[in-house]
């Protein structure tokens, strides 16, 4: 015991005198790597923990021993003084990366592969262990860089009992915290027909865990097909599909399993039967994890998208954005000319509404190629736009509403002009009907356009094509067949006072508009913008009444100076987010999704956003009631918001995972299960539905 | 007349459908399956069919500049060797690129034809895959990744070109070259001794 304490004082004599274990990480390609050490000091002729440190990039990973479809395990190369040891690398238990079709194995973040170090027995306790090691490694995040580095570590040597490194104590808590614990007692493994079956005695999933076997090489089993799992008595059955590239020769399978223990286990089992290559990666089969769609939710088809597209373009006319608008152009056709004259002006419309779709989804496709992680909606997440839209909206109810006329805005070569060309001023009308239909699209038909975006480019502009047909569908019909219009009351006094009522829906789209700004952008944008409408309203105002040239400029100065001053300087990402979350709602996060399922909590998320007026209805009806609140507690789910209001590329990417680039989207995320995806329109019956499932 | 302006409409709407519903699955093409057919696209622009070459042998190489692993067996010219010594055999030698269009790796046609020339390759045609047809018929895993095709249109060969496994050009000197060892011993009438591998290298980028 003197001894001991002895030795321990003069091991840390030696710290102290100035050898402390040292290392330098050693910057790669999207990684740092380090070697380093569990203990302060190693001990001759006594096992070490060393480990190969890797912090990763954000969204870059490398590879488990069995990296699955593609990639390529890390490696150590050890360069050591004569006599010492050095083991296997010791794998956590890795992460399943899906990369659709394929899937692969690795460590993501902050990692510590372990390594075993035995200095030889005659070490001269005091002299310093020079250990040196290559290691070499696979990264990748969409794209893969072969990584390496040469790695130094100095370490004191003491006689016995070094202190732990307390810099490194809790990466390589975690790194053996993720460690297969045990083994399971009897496994065997039968193959036929390119199944394999996986037999663990004594074994049984966890509640509410999702179990998989992981083979421990390549070259045997398809890492990314679904896995089937039974349970007969004590044992598990995992039957797992051979690969189609087939290069295991050898008897005894072995590997992890996860889901029958809170850690993985090891297991070792001899392989029986003829083994032969599997069918290859299945549609669909890369996503064990392949979110499901609730009863209701079908993916969508292309020609449903369609023809809900069509639909939707035809309802949109009805919206409050664009029906005032609307609805004079239709009685506008009542004082049309001659048949010939109204079809071109229809058609003429009809061009004008289509064209403007395509190039919005245009502009939509060509950010997102050029990598803007956006989706349908992005036009409602600029405040920029959003406050354009709600001051032209502002301008067109002034304009129902009497106080000027858009006439006299324009110069009046222009004014007559439209007039010389009643074709181009229809298509001109189309152009408007589109522009302000913009913000209508996203609150009501974000999911169905969202879907179209993820569909290609082609189905994409065909989607939006037929929206904008479906827009323009009833003014060509009326076009086609001027007797209908006989059925529309004539023009009369009584128009004045429809045209003047039609400005309130004018002026309620500018509220809502106003409140999506205050989210975005908080309370003060929204003076500037209050402001922004005193001034056009006054200088609108002041264009209407009689005066000169001088006049009229300095009017339209006055208006001009609305816009400047509710103009958002720069984007909003410096403001803190105004955000619509609730008591009893968390804020979206993945990694808390995952942990969460791991320790067995339902999630339940919902993708939002202010300007989406379908996701504030289903908020108001369904989410927000006691009845769902209680039926959600009764199952302690976790309640996630994610809010898509403004630009945020993760939300985007994670709308992506559903095949949606639009929100609303509802997604149950129940432990050891796909994510659930919920219909667009809720119930608090097809809330209760999906939790019985739990 | 309302009929003709819905008309394009209707009609692209049912070839998208007719396209989505020929939509390929995955496959697998192991040793001793038939050799699944495509026809796909050059780089300069013509049509290339594999059934076309019945009766020949063919290699296919999955192919993406962009990869590290396909550059190693570029930059060491292991690639090219074997292409020109495949074709002094009368073999076909077919490289295929499975990139889609979304992909940072992606090349345009020409774009992918040059790099092809510069590097000197021998390929009868660089096929565009853009929308994964042929790669999913026959799993196609990795760039590199290597089929050999019989003139019975069996595949005899599927798998990794060598059995040295990393990024390093100067591995290929060392390494079991198994695309060589395949066509060599298939075309000489005996069974191939190793038939099928794991591919490695970067994943297809679908």
């Amino acid at each position: 015991m003197i001894l001991r304490i002895l030795l321990h004082a003069i091991s840390l004599a030696l710290m102290l005198a100035g050898v402390p274990a040292s290392g330098q990480p050693v910057r790669a390609d999207h990684a740092e790597a380090e070697l380093i050490a569990r203990a302060q000091a190693l001990v001759p002729g006594k096992p070490a923990t060393l480990g190969l440190r890797i912090k990763h990039d954000r969204e870059w990973h490398t590879y488990w021993i069995n990296p699955g479809d593609s990639g390529m395990p890390t490696t150590l190369q050890w360069k050591l003084p004569p006599g010492t040891k050095a083991g296997p690398i010791q794998w956590p238990t890795p992460k399943r990366i899906p990369l659709p079709p394929m899937m692969n194995h690795g460590y993501d973040g902050e990692v510590v592969l372990p390594v075993e170090i035995t200095l030889p027995a005659d070490w001269p306790v005091g002299q310093t262990a020079k250990l040196a090691a290559r290691a070499d490694w696979l990264i990748c995040k969409d794209v893969c860089i072969p990584g390496g580095a040469d790695l130094t570590l100095s370490m004191p040597v003491v006689a016995a009992d070094p202190a732990p490194d307390p810099k490194w104590a809790s990466l390589f808590e975690a790194a053996f915290a993720a460690m297969p614990a045990g083994k399971v007692p009897r496994a065997e493994a039968t193959t036929a027909a390119g199944i394999i079956a996986l037999k663990l005695h004594g074994v049984k999933p966890l509640p509410g865990r999702e179990v998989y076997a992981l083979a421990g090489v390549e070259g045997l089993v398809e890492s990314a097909a679904p896995q089937t799992v039974k349970v007969e008595d004590d044992v598990t059955v995992i039957a797992l599909n051979v690969t189609s590239n087939l290069s295991f020769t050898e008897s005894r399978f072995s590997g992890i399993v996860v889901g029958v223990a809170d850690k993985a286990m090891a297991f070792e089992a001899p392989l029986t039967g003829k083994l032969v290559a599997g069918k290859g990666i299945e549609e669909g089969g890369a996503k064990p994890q392949k979110p499901v769609a609730a009863p209701g939710a079908e993916d969508l088809s292309l020609a449903l998208a369609l023809v809900f597209a069509f639909l939707g373009g035809t309802i949109l006319n009805l919206m409050p954005c664009v029906f005032p608008i609307l609805s004079l152009k239709v009685l506008g056709f009542a004082r049309g000319g001659g048949i010939s004259a109204m079809r071109i002006n229809g058609m003429a419309f009809a061009a004008g509404v289509v064209l403007s779709f395509l190039v919005l989804a245009g502009i939509l496709l060509g950010l997102r190629a050029a990598g803007e992680a956006i989706g349908w909606g992005f036009q409602l997440q600029s405040p920029a736009v959003v406050t354009l839209l709600a001051l032209l909206f502002f301008v067109i109810g002034l304009n129902l509403s009497g106080v000027f006329e858009f006439q006299s805005l324009l110069p009046h070569s222009l004014a007559s002009a439209t007039l010389d060309h009643p074709a181009a001023d229809s298509f001109l009308s189309g152009v408007l009907a589109a522009v302000v239909a913009s913000p209508c699209t996203a609150p009501f038909m974000g999911a169905a356009l969202g879907f179209a975006i993820t569909q290609g480019t082609l189905a994409s502009l065909l989607v939006f094509g037929a929206l904008g047909v479906g827009m323009a569908a009833p003014y060509v019909l009326l076009a086609w067949f001027p007797a209908w219009l006989k059925r529309l009351p004539r023009p009369g006094p009584w128009l004045a006072t429809f045209k003047q009522f039609l400005a309130f829906p004018m002026y309620a789209t500018v509220v809502w508009l106003a409140w999506v700004l205050l989210l975005q952008l908080g309370p003060n944008a929204i003076i500037w913008f209050g402001a922004a409408l005193v001034l056009i309203g006054l200088g609108t105002w002041m264009i209407a009444r009689p005066g000169g040239g001088a006049w009229r400029a300095f009017a339209a100065l006055v208006a001009v100076a609305g816009v400047v001053i509710a103009w958002p300087g720069g984007e909003s990402a410096a403001t803190p987010a105004a955000t619509s979350q609730a008591e009893g709602w968390a804020p979206w996060s993945k990694d808390e999704i995952a942990k969460l399922n791991g320790a067995g909590t339902p999630v339940f998320v919902d993708f939002t956003a202010a300007w989406c007026v379908t996701c504030q209805v289903n908020k108001k009806v369904v989410l927000e009631t006691r009845a769902v609140r209680d039926a959600f507690a009764a199952k302690s789910v976790k309640l996630m918001r994610a809010d898509w209001t403004r630009r945020d590329p993760a939300i985007t990417a994670a709308l992506a995972e559903f095949g949606r680039n639009g929100v609303p989207v509802y997604v149950l995320h129940a432990p050891g299960k796909p994510p659930l995806i919920l219909p667009e329109i809720l119930s608090e019956r097809i809330i209760a539905d999906a939790l019985k499932g739990l | 007349m309302i009929v003709r302006a819905f008309a394009p409409a209707l009609v692209a709407t049912f070839a998208v459908l007719a396209a989505s519903a020929g939509l390929p699955a995955f496959a697998a093409a192991p040793p001793g399956s038939t050799a699944p057919d495509f026809s796909l696209p050059a780089t300069d622009g013509r049509s290339v069919k594999l059934s076309e070459f019945r009766g020949k042998w063919v290699v296919l190489e999955w192919v993406n500049p962009g990869c590290p692993y396909v550059q190693k067996h570029y930059v060491s010219r292991n690639m090219q060797t074997l292409q020109r010594e495949s074709g002094g055999r009368g073999a076909v030698w077919l490289a295929v690129n499975s990139t889609n269009p979304s992909h940072a790796d992606y090349l345009k046609p020409a774009a992918m034809g040059q790099w092809m020339t510069a590097q000197g390759a021998a390929a009868h045609a660089t096929l565009m895959d853009e929308a994964g047809q042929a790669g999913r018929a026959y799993t196609a895993r990795t760039t590199p990744q290597m089929v050999i095709i019989n003139p019975d249109g069996k595949v005899v060969y599927h798998g990794a070109i060598d059995d040295r496994r990393s990024s390093n050009p100067d591995d290929v000197k060392t390494a079991r070259n198994h695309v060589r060892a395949a066509l060599g011993e298939a075309m000489a009438g005996k069974p191939v001794s190793v038939a099928s591998t794991t591919p490695y290298g970067c994943s297809v980028k679908y």
